[in-house]
């Protein structure tokens, strides 16, 4: 099997698979039916790539490796966290997984991905965006390659401002934010559809305090959620959410706000900018009414800092098939595919230097400014589970529904101290 | 006439009672079928209306053009039925001995199977991935057939222990005399009146095998072509967040073969039930 | 049919009776107390249990008493560390609070299940036959509609801000809930999940005790209304010692299922808002799932088995005393 395989790649991969092989080729067996193809199974999340841009890059991927034969599994968001442990702890694992940036910590803390700091340069990784490469690496070495990222703006609509008179270009700071979207909401118009659990946003508002979600202190991590600055934070938040009738108890997925925007009442939201895609895709009249600014920071010399979220792809350690995976990762993260993903999907590209393919994209133009401010949550294998039970959610809910803040504040840090040091 | 009157007034309450009670059961069911056929702006209208304003199919349009949808049915079917077959066979079985015969053990054995209806199936799942992956059993749908057998079979064991002991020995002992072997008198006599009894637990059997999602997802993990339908079920969810009327549309597809299998079914199940379980 | 020889036949069952008066009707039976038969009909059960459920329960132990997190999942070489899950367990207060919640959240919705059961068969039984059929088929369907679109529905149902709930107490006049959060108060979201379990576990209930029921003989009952008995009184001295040993079933198996709710939490809150709505199985998923570490959520199962054990003993020694007498 080894020799066919060999004999049919390419010569810029041969060494690569002699290298890759030397580790893998124990466990080999299953790529031997298919006449010494690579059966190459990548695991991608429900939407993280429009059907279209997946049949492009596939027939492209295909023909480029006649000897890879690549199947695409879309994932669902729901049990996904089980489905990869369950996968890296399989004997026939996926090949390739796209991987929520924050998640990649504790699976390479288990030991179930392989390492790939030896590719970076490969890759390019001198340019990718920190938000994904900083959380893809695990004491030092790279697991998770940057695959694409994505962080909120404000997605507002052009006629209700133009109607109020307000000039989004000039809210630059928070408070004439503030003022700009009391004025948008009145009657039975919201000035913007906040849900009391948009923790993204929460995080942003308190970095730009100068606060934290957690600190490390020694060598444990510890909440900061009741510390002056994310208080701040939070007061701030409460303020905003107030502005809209946006339900205190849910998050912005119960249900999708691009939906209930779509209904017509709603001045803004805090979204990706592919939310504007699924808004004009439920209320077709709202096509080309939609416009986007970036989160206003605390003072107008900067944007307010938010959340890089996004995806990073890893290989599992029982991937059966690593060489082809890798070639699967070099082309999907490199700059031809990337251009073309990050035009298709309205994502800020994997690294700094590409950001100017999206610049004809308003959504992800207006993104790319705030990418500038991206920050990352604790890259700790214990965050994961701080986000599964997500007491930073109850929190909001408390502290919107009149319960007392700083008491709310100090119950959440301890939960997340409790959470980030129990898990593994 | 005079007297009638009075019997009407006096059975008013009565009435109430069915009524509230027939509308408590039937409403989130009528509104799950209700928001499966509302457009989505009228799902997500401040003020929701009773009865839809506007009617639409798009939703199950969604749910059924979801890729794999045939799939997951075949899957489900298959899943769902391979393990109430079996748990009836087996329970049938064991059930019989328990109920008619008298052995050492027997005891013992009717303690252990109520215990196992304590299983914590929620926190076997790693166990059980742990000994499937070791045997080469991931990614089958006959390990899901076998995981939700053992989930029904303890259920399916006491409830027909219960029905068999309802039928009077003598009956079969009058078979046996004209003729019949034992198995034969079984079968010939026992196993007709029983028919309620089957259907109330095979029905049992269905509702958990059909709904199982925790194992559904972990054990099947590579080969997609082996997911059932509550894996279907949450493919309404995206990065916006969940389509609801496509859910509720899903939700009712998904609902149908059981409510109308129970509906048809519903005199024997009834019946059923009463003769099975007042043995206890 | 079964149910007619049901009429008569608790009545007509003998007291516990002496031995060689037993083996005599064992013997009526045919093939009594010999052969193999009683064993080759049970092996299938046992072997069963025995591999899929005794085998991974003991796989579910010996984690218990591991250090099996996601590390030791993917590469298998976990080392024993004794009982120092169960320590770190039993000396947490919140694992305490989690244990006397559940069974909070099991003696309310057991009770309400019970009570509401039985007034709605008792209600039924007392229908004509076409009300009957209604109260029924309703039932039937309440009890077939699937977990997780159940609980979807009441998650939509109670929503602040799209919930039809929230809507019609604001339009008859309450206005306290407009746009009432009910998953932000840890009692209210509690409220939910037990009407949402009461309303998914009626229907099994009462059907169950409503056929239970149609096999009291109504002369039992005439009877004693021509001794002057009232209603309520009938009820308890005649109709319930009848229908006991279904009650207790009923009973059983309802405290069973409610100490092991899990889907309809899971799917709703994720035992939320904080904990307030998080019992033994919800904690035991979190801590193992969640969290991964797989050592304390199967530690946390088997004290919830042991603590559900406990509740049961007094319904296994009834059972006993049942089968005693047969």
């Amino acid at each position: 099997m080894k020799f066919r395989l060999l004999a049919g790649a390419s010569s810029s991969l041969l060494l690569l698979t002699t290298l890759l092989t030397a580790c893998s080729s124990g466990s080999g067996s299953g790529g031997s039916d298919g006449d010494g193809d690579s059966e190459l199974t990548v695991w991608l999340m429900r939407d993280s790539v429009s059907a279209a841009f997946q049949k492009e890059f596939t027939d492209a991927f295909t023909a480029a490796h006649p000897d890879i034969h690549l199947t695409v599994q879309i994932q669902e968001w729901d049990g996904i966290g089980q489905k990869v442990t369950a996968a890296l702890a399989s004997n026939d694992a996926p090949d390739v997984i796209e991987v929520g940036n924050t998640q990649v910590a504790q699976y390479a803390q288990s030991g179930g991905l392989v390492d790939l700091t030896g590719k970076k340069a490969d890759l390019g990784g001198g340019t990718w965006l920190k938000g994904l490469a900083e959380p893809g690496a695990w004491e030092g070495k790279q697991y998770g390659i940057p695959y694409y990222a994505a962080n909120r703006v404000v997605v507002y609509r052009k006629d209700l401002f133009q109607r109020a008179g307000v000039d989004p270009a000039a809210i630059r700071t928070r408070q004439q934010w503030i003022t700009a979207t009391r004025k948008l909401n009145t009657g039975d118009q919201q000035g913007i559809y906040l849900t009391g659990q948009t923790w993204y946003a929460l995080a942003g508002f308190i970095w730009d305090e100068g606060g934290d979600l957690a600190v490390r202190d020694g060598g444990t991590w510890k909440g900061a959620l009741d510390t002056p600055e994310a208080l701040a934070g939070m007061r701030f938040y409460k303020e905003l959410q107030a502005l809209g009738k946006g339900p205190k108890d849910a998050d912005e997925a119960n249900p999708p706000q691009a939906e209930v925007m779509a209904g017509g009442k709603v001045a803004q939201i805090i979204s990706v900018p592919g939310g504007a895609n699924v808004i004009a895709q439920h209320n077709p009249r709202l096509k080309g009414k939609l416009g986007f600014f970036p989160v206003p920071g605390k003072t107008a010399d900067k944007p307010g800092a938010v959340f890089t979220g996004g995806s990073d792809l890893v290989v599992p350690a029982a991937s059966r098939h690593q060489d082809a995976a890798y070639t699967f990762i070099k082309e999907l993260t490199g700059d031809t595919w990337q251009k073309k993903l990050a035009l298709a999907m309205s994502y800020v590209p994997n690294k700094t230097s590409l950001a100017s393919a999206v610049a004809s994209d308003p959504g992800a133009a207006t993104m790319a400014v705030g990418a500038a401010e991206g920050r990352a949550t604790p890259n700790t294998p214990g965050w994961a589970a701080v986000e599964a039970e997500n007491p930073i959610k109850d929190y909001m809910t408390a502290a919107l529904t009149g319960r007392d803040m700083r008491q709310a504040a100090a119950k959440a840090s301890a939960e997340i101290t409790r959470a980030m040091n129990t898990a593994s | 006439m005079s007297s009638f009157r009075p019997s009407r007034l006096r059975r008013l309450p009565l009435h109430a009672g069915a009524a509230l009670t027939v509308l408590v059961c039937l409403f989130p069911v009528y509104w799950m079928i209700t928001t499966a056929l509302k457009p989505s702006r009228d799902i997500q209208s401040s003020e929701p209306h009773l009865v839809p304003h506007a009617w639409t199919l798009e939703h199950f349009r969604t749910a059924v053009d979801a890729p794999g949808f045939a799939q997951f049915w075949r899957n489900s079917l298959l899943v769902t039925a391979g393990a109430v077959l079996l748990s009836l066979v087996v329970a049938l079985a064991a059930a019989f001995a328990v109920a008619r015969m008298r052995w050492r053990g027997r005891r013992q054995f009717v303690l252990a199977v109520f215990i196992a209806q304590m299983a914590p199936w929620e926190s076997l799942i790693i166990p059980v991935y742990i000994i499937a992956r070791d045997t080469d059993m991931l990614d089958r749908l006959t390990t899901l057939t076998l995981v939700y057998f053992m989930i029904t079979l303890p259920f399916t064991v006491i409830v027909l222990r219960g029905f068999i002991a309802t039928i009077p020995p003598e009956l079969e002992e009058a078979a046996q005399v004209d003729g019949c072997t034992r198995p034969g008198a079984f079968r010939r006599v026992a196993l007709p009146l029983l028919a309620p009894g089957l259907m109330a637990t095979s029905l049992f059997g269905f509702i958990t095998a059909w709904n199982e999602f925790a194992y559904a997802n972990f054990l099947i993990i590579k080969n997609q072509d082996q997911r059932t339908l509550p894996v279907w079920l949450s493919s309404f969810q995206n990065t916006f967040g969940t389509d609801w009327g496509a859910t509720m549309a899903a939700s009712t597809l998904f609902a149908l073969p059981a409510l109308a299998v129970f509906l048809l079914l519903q005199r024997h199940v009834t019946s059923g039930l009463a003769s099975g379980a007042v043995k206890g | 049919m079964p149910t007619t020889e049901e009429r008569t036949r608790p009545r007509s069952r003998p007291a516990p009776a002496p031995a060689p008066a037993s083996r005599r009707r064992d013997g009526g039976r045919a093939h009594g107390r010999s052969g193999p038969w009683p064993y080759l009909l049970v092996a299938p059960t046992v072997l069963g249990m025995a591999y899929l459920l005794l085998y991974p329960l003991a796989r579910a132990v010996l984690i218990s008493f591991q250090d099996f997190r996601l590390r030791q999942l993917i590469s298998g070489d976990a080392h024993f560390v004794g009982l120092a899950n169960y320590r770190a367990l039993l000396t947490d207060p919140r694992f305490w609070t989690v244990v006397r919640r559940t069974f909070l959240f099991m003696a309310v919705n057991v009770v309400l299940i019970m009570v509401i059961a039985l007034l709605v068969a008792l209600m039924t039984e007392r229908l004509g036959r076409v009300w009957r059929g209604l109260v029924l088929s309703s039932l039937v369907l309440a009890w077939a509609m699937p977990v997780v679109a159940a609980t979807t529905v009441f998650q939509w149902l109670f929503h602040s801000e799209f919930g039809i709930v929230n809507w019609t107490l604001t339009s008859l006049g309450a206005h306290s809930f407009e746009r009432y959060p009910w998953f932000a108060h840890g009692t209210a979201a509690f409220v939910i999940l037990v009407v949402l379990v009461v309303w998914q576990s009626v229907p099994f209930a009462a059907i169950t005790l409503y056929s239970a029921l149609t096999t009291v003989p109504a002369e039992l009952q005439e009877s004693a209304r021509l001794d002057g008995a009232g209603a309520f009184r009938i009820l308890r001295s005649v109709t319930l010692p009848l229908i006991r040993p279904i009650v207790m079933l009923v009973l059983c198996l309802e405290v069973i299922w409610t100490f092991k709710a899990f889907v309809q939490i899971w799917v709703m809150t994720k035992g939320g808002p904080g904990d307030a709505t998080t019992i033994l199985p919800v904690y035991a998923v979190q801590t193992a799932l969640s969290q991964q570490r797989y050592d304390l959520g199967s530690a946390a199962s088997m004290i919830t088995v042991v603590l559900m054990s406990g509740v049961l003993v007094l319904y296994f020694r009834q059972m006993f005393r049942q089968e005693d007498e047969r």
